[in-house]
Protein backbone atom coordinates (compact mmCIF):
# COMPACT_ATOMS: atom_id res chain seq x y z
CA UNK A 1 0.00 0.00 0.00
CA UNK A 2 1.27 3.43 -1.11
CA UNK A 3 2.05 5.85 2.09
CA UNK A 4 -0.22 8.98 2.12
CA UNK A 5 0.22 12.18 1.14
CA UNK A 6 0.21 15.35 2.95
CA UNK A 7 -1.79 18.58 1.89
CA UNK A 8 -1.90 21.22 4.29
CA UNK A 9 -2.54 25.32 3.73
CA UNK A 10 -2.50 27.74 6.15
CA UNK A 11 -2.28 31.50 7.04
CA UNK A 12 1.25 33.08 6.16
CA UNK A 13 1.41 33.69 10.31
CA UNK A 14 4.47 32.35 12.80
CA UNK A 15 1.57 30.50 14.66
CA UNK A 16 1.38 28.56 11.47
CA UNK A 17 4.62 27.29 11.43
CA UNK A 18 4.23 25.21 14.81
CA UNK A 19 1.01 24.14 14.00
CA UNK A 20 2.65 22.83 10.29
CA UNK A 21 5.39 21.12 12.36
CA UNK A 22 3.20 19.57 14.18
CA UNK A 23 0.97 18.08 11.38
CA UNK A 24 4.00 17.05 9.69
CA UNK A 25 4.99 14.88 12.68
CA UNK A 26 1.43 13.39 12.84
CA UNK A 27 1.73 12.14 9.64
CA UNK A 28 5.08 10.87 9.43
CA UNK A 29 3.81 8.69 11.93
CA UNK A 30 1.20 7.33 9.92
CA UNK A 31 3.09 7.12 6.48
CA UNK A 32 5.58 4.93 8.78
CA UNK A 33 8.65 7.48 7.56
CA UNK A 34 11.72 7.10 10.13
CA UNK A 35 12.27 10.06 12.31
CA UNK A 36 15.75 10.80 10.35
CA UNK A 37 13.35 11.69 7.12
CA UNK A 38 10.50 13.01 9.02
CA UNK A 39 13.14 15.37 10.77
CA UNK A 40 14.41 16.68 7.38
CA UNK A 41 11.35 17.05 6.07
CA UNK A 42 10.43 19.23 9.46
CA UNK A 43 13.35 21.67 8.90
CA UNK A 44 12.72 22.35 5.17
CA UNK A 45 8.87 22.79 6.04
CA UNK A 46 9.89 25.67 8.83
CA UNK A 47 12.34 26.99 6.79
CA UNK A 48 10.39 27.99 3.84
CA UNK A 49 7.06 28.50 5.84
CA UNK A 50 9.00 31.14 8.40
CA UNK A 51 10.66 32.82 5.79
CA UNK A 52 7.32 33.37 4.63
CA UNK A 53 5.45 34.52 7.76
CA UNK A 54 8.43 36.32 8.60
CA UNK A 55 9.52 38.21 5.57
CA UNK A 56 7.20 37.59 2.85
CA UNK A 57 5.03 41.16 3.25
CA UNK A 58 1.52 41.00 1.72
CA UNK A 59 2.07 36.58 1.72
CA UNK A 60 -1.67 35.35 2.98
CA UNK A 61 -0.90 31.62 3.04
CA UNK A 62 1.65 28.93 2.43
CA UNK A 63 0.86 25.76 1.22
CA UNK A 64 2.48 22.22 1.41
CA UNK A 65 1.85 19.34 -0.74
CA UNK A 66 3.98 16.08 0.01
CA UNK A 67 3.82 13.05 -2.47
CA UNK A 68 5.32 9.70 -1.47
CA UNK A 69 7.26 8.01 -4.32
CA UNK A 70 9.55 4.59 -4.45
CA UNK A 71 12.59 6.74 -3.34
CA UNK A 72 11.71 9.80 -2.36
CA UNK A 73 9.08 12.46 -0.54
CA UNK A 74 8.41 14.72 -3.24
CA UNK A 75 7.54 18.41 -2.09
CA UNK A 76 5.67 21.60 -2.97
CA UNK A 77 6.06 24.88 -1.09
CA UNK A 78 4.13 27.81 -2.26
CA UNK A 79 3.04 30.85 -1.03
CA UNK A 80 1.70 34.16 -2.63
CA UNK A 81 4.06 36.86 -1.25
CA UNK A 82 6.33 39.36 -3.80
CA UNK A 83 8.27 37.38 -6.12
CA UNK A 84 11.20 35.56 -4.37
CA UNK A 85 13.62 32.84 -5.05
CA UNK A 86 15.05 31.74 -1.27
CA UNK A 87 17.43 29.67 -3.21
CA UNK A 88 19.25 32.37 -4.65
CA UNK A 89 20.42 33.72 -0.82
CA UNK A 90 24.04 33.20 -0.65
CA UNK A 91 25.48 30.20 1.49
CA UNK A 92 26.85 30.60 4.40
CA UNK A 93 31.02 30.36 4.81
CA UNK A 94 31.13 26.95 6.88
CA UNK A 95 34.65 27.75 6.86
CA UNK A 96 35.16 30.98 8.93
CA UNK A 97 35.93 31.23 12.31
CA UNK A 98 33.17 31.77 14.97
CA UNK A 99 33.85 35.65 15.27
CA UNK A 100 33.42 35.93 10.86
CA UNK A 101 30.39 33.58 10.98
CA UNK A 102 27.06 34.83 9.94
CA UNK A 103 23.94 34.01 11.29
CA UNK A 104 21.89 34.67 7.79
CA UNK A 105 22.07 31.98 5.20
CA UNK A 106 21.80 29.00 7.70
CA UNK A 107 18.42 27.64 6.43
CA UNK A 108 18.43 27.97 2.69
CA UNK A 109 22.06 25.75 3.39
CA UNK A 110 20.21 22.93 5.05
CA UNK A 111 17.01 23.26 2.32
CA UNK A 112 19.82 22.78 -0.31
CA UNK A 113 22.05 20.09 1.71
CA UNK A 114 19.71 17.83 2.84
CA UNK A 115 17.10 17.63 -0.35
CA UNK A 116 17.51 16.91 -3.72
CA UNK A 117 16.68 19.02 -7.12
CA UNK A 118 15.44 22.10 -5.20
CA UNK A 119 13.91 24.33 -7.94
CA UNK A 120 12.38 27.39 -7.46
CA UNK A 121 9.69 28.81 -10.03
CA UNK A 122 7.16 31.60 -10.07
CA UNK A 123 3.93 30.75 -11.69
CA UNK A 124 0.42 32.39 -11.29
CA UNK A 125 1.85 34.60 -8.77
CA UNK A 126 2.83 32.29 -6.38
CA UNK A 127 6.57 31.13 -5.77
CA UNK A 128 6.95 27.21 -5.79
CA UNK A 129 9.48 25.89 -4.45
CA UNK A 130 10.61 21.76 -5.56
CA UNK A 131 12.26 19.15 -3.97
CA UNK A 132 12.89 16.10 -2.79
CA UNK A 133 13.75 14.14 0.15
CA UNK A 134 15.22 11.07 0.01
CA UNK A 135 13.74 8.05 2.11
CA UNK A 136 16.47 5.79 1.83
CA UNK A 137 18.70 7.37 4.23
CA UNK B 1 11.00 23.96 25.24
CA UNK B 2 12.05 23.78 28.51
CA UNK B 3 15.22 24.75 30.19
CA UNK B 4 16.56 23.25 33.13
CA UNK B 5 19.64 24.76 34.94
CA UNK B 6 21.94 22.90 36.95
CA UNK B 7 25.39 22.20 37.71
CA UNK B 8 28.43 19.75 37.02
CA UNK B 9 32.14 20.27 37.90
CA UNK B 10 31.41 24.03 38.91
CA UNK B 11 29.91 24.91 35.50
CA UNK B 12 26.53 25.42 35.12
CA UNK B 13 24.64 23.63 32.39
CA UNK B 14 21.40 24.28 30.78
CA UNK B 15 19.45 21.51 29.81
CA UNK B 16 17.04 21.70 27.19
CA UNK B 17 14.35 19.93 26.37
CA UNK B 18 12.16 19.79 23.79
CA UNK B 19 12.11 21.05 19.80
CA UNK B 20 14.14 24.24 19.03
CA UNK B 21 12.80 25.90 16.78
CA UNK B 22 11.01 29.00 15.41
CA UNK B 23 8.86 28.86 18.14
CA UNK B 24 11.17 28.46 20.74
CA UNK B 25 14.49 30.36 19.73
CA UNK B 26 13.66 33.66 21.12
CA UNK B 27 12.90 31.65 24.58
CA UNK B 28 16.33 29.79 24.20
CA UNK B 29 18.36 32.74 23.27
CA UNK B 30 16.93 35.35 25.98
CA UNK B 31 17.61 32.34 29.00
CA UNK B 32 21.30 31.44 27.41
CA UNK B 33 22.61 34.22 26.83
CA UNK B 34 21.09 35.14 30.18
CA UNK B 35 23.32 32.63 32.12
CA UNK B 36 26.39 33.31 29.69
CA UNK B 37 26.67 37.15 31.28
CA UNK B 38 27.25 34.62 34.91
CA UNK B 39 30.05 32.58 33.69
CA UNK B 40 30.77 29.51 31.28
CA UNK B 41 28.00 27.22 30.47
CA UNK B 42 27.53 23.91 28.91
CA UNK B 43 24.21 23.17 27.28
CA UNK B 44 23.47 19.75 27.25
CA UNK B 45 20.88 18.65 24.35
CA UNK B 46 20.37 15.39 24.89
CA UNK B 47 16.68 15.94 25.15
CA UNK B 48 16.77 17.93 22.28
CA UNK B 49 15.83 16.08 18.79
CA UNK B 50 15.22 18.71 16.18
CA UNK B 51 16.91 21.89 15.63
CA UNK B 52 15.79 24.13 12.85
CA UNK B 53 17.83 27.17 11.37
CA UNK B 54 16.27 28.96 13.70
CA UNK B 55 17.57 27.14 16.95
CA UNK B 56 21.17 27.22 15.10
CA UNK B 57 20.62 30.95 15.27
CA UNK B 58 20.56 31.10 18.99
CA UNK B 59 23.31 28.23 19.57
CA UNK B 60 25.79 30.89 17.31
CA UNK B 61 24.76 33.58 19.04
CA UNK B 62 25.16 32.18 22.17
CA UNK B 63 28.70 30.83 21.01
CA UNK B 64 30.08 34.57 20.00
CA UNK B 65 28.54 36.00 23.06
CA UNK B 66 30.64 33.54 24.78
CA UNK B 67 33.87 34.23 22.85
CA UNK B 68 33.11 37.75 23.54
CA UNK B 69 32.86 37.86 26.98
CA UNK B 70 35.43 35.16 27.65
CA UNK B 71 32.82 32.57 28.92
CA UNK B 72 33.13 29.32 27.94
CA UNK B 73 30.42 27.40 25.81
CA UNK B 74 29.95 24.00 24.58
CA UNK B 75 27.40 21.50 23.89
CA UNK B 76 26.51 17.98 24.83
CA UNK B 77 24.32 15.24 23.85
CA UNK B 78 24.30 15.93 20.10
CA UNK B 79 21.49 13.58 19.14
CA UNK B 80 21.79 12.12 15.51
CA UNK B 81 19.29 14.82 13.44
CA UNK B 82 20.71 17.55 15.38
CA UNK B 83 24.62 16.01 15.02
CA UNK B 84 23.68 16.06 11.55
CA UNK B 85 22.39 19.98 11.02
CA UNK B 86 25.46 20.77 13.34
CA UNK B 87 28.03 19.59 11.05
CA UNK B 88 26.33 20.36 7.60
CA UNK B 89 26.39 24.26 8.44
CA UNK B 90 30.05 23.91 9.69
CA UNK B 91 29.23 24.01 13.14
CA UNK B 92 31.25 21.81 14.73
CA UNK B 93 34.46 23.63 13.84
CA UNK B 94 33.32 26.28 16.04
CA UNK B 95 31.28 25.13 18.47
CA UNK B 96 32.61 22.48 21.13
CA UNK B 97 30.90 19.22 21.76
CA UNK B 98 31.16 16.77 23.78
CA UNK B 99 29.20 13.08 24.33
CA UNK B 100 28.65 13.93 27.81
CA UNK B 101 28.47 16.74 30.85
CA UNK B 102 31.68 15.35 32.55
CA UNK B 103 33.58 15.59 29.78
CA UNK B 104 32.70 19.11 28.95
CA UNK B 105 33.09 20.07 32.76
CA UNK B 106 36.60 18.78 32.45
CA UNK B 107 37.52 20.41 29.02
Amino acid sequence: MAAPAFHLRLPATIESVSELLDALEAYAEVAGISPGVAARLGLVAEEVAANVAMHAKGATFFELRVTPGQQALDLVIQDDGPEYDPLSRAAPDTEAVLEERDVGGLGVHLVKKLTRDATYRREAGMNRLLCSLDLTV
Amino acid sequence: MEITETTEGGKAVAILDGRLDTATAALTETRLLAMLDKGGIIADLSHVRYVSSAGLRVLLKAAKHAKATGASFAVVGLQPPVREVFEISGFDKIIRAFASRTEAASA
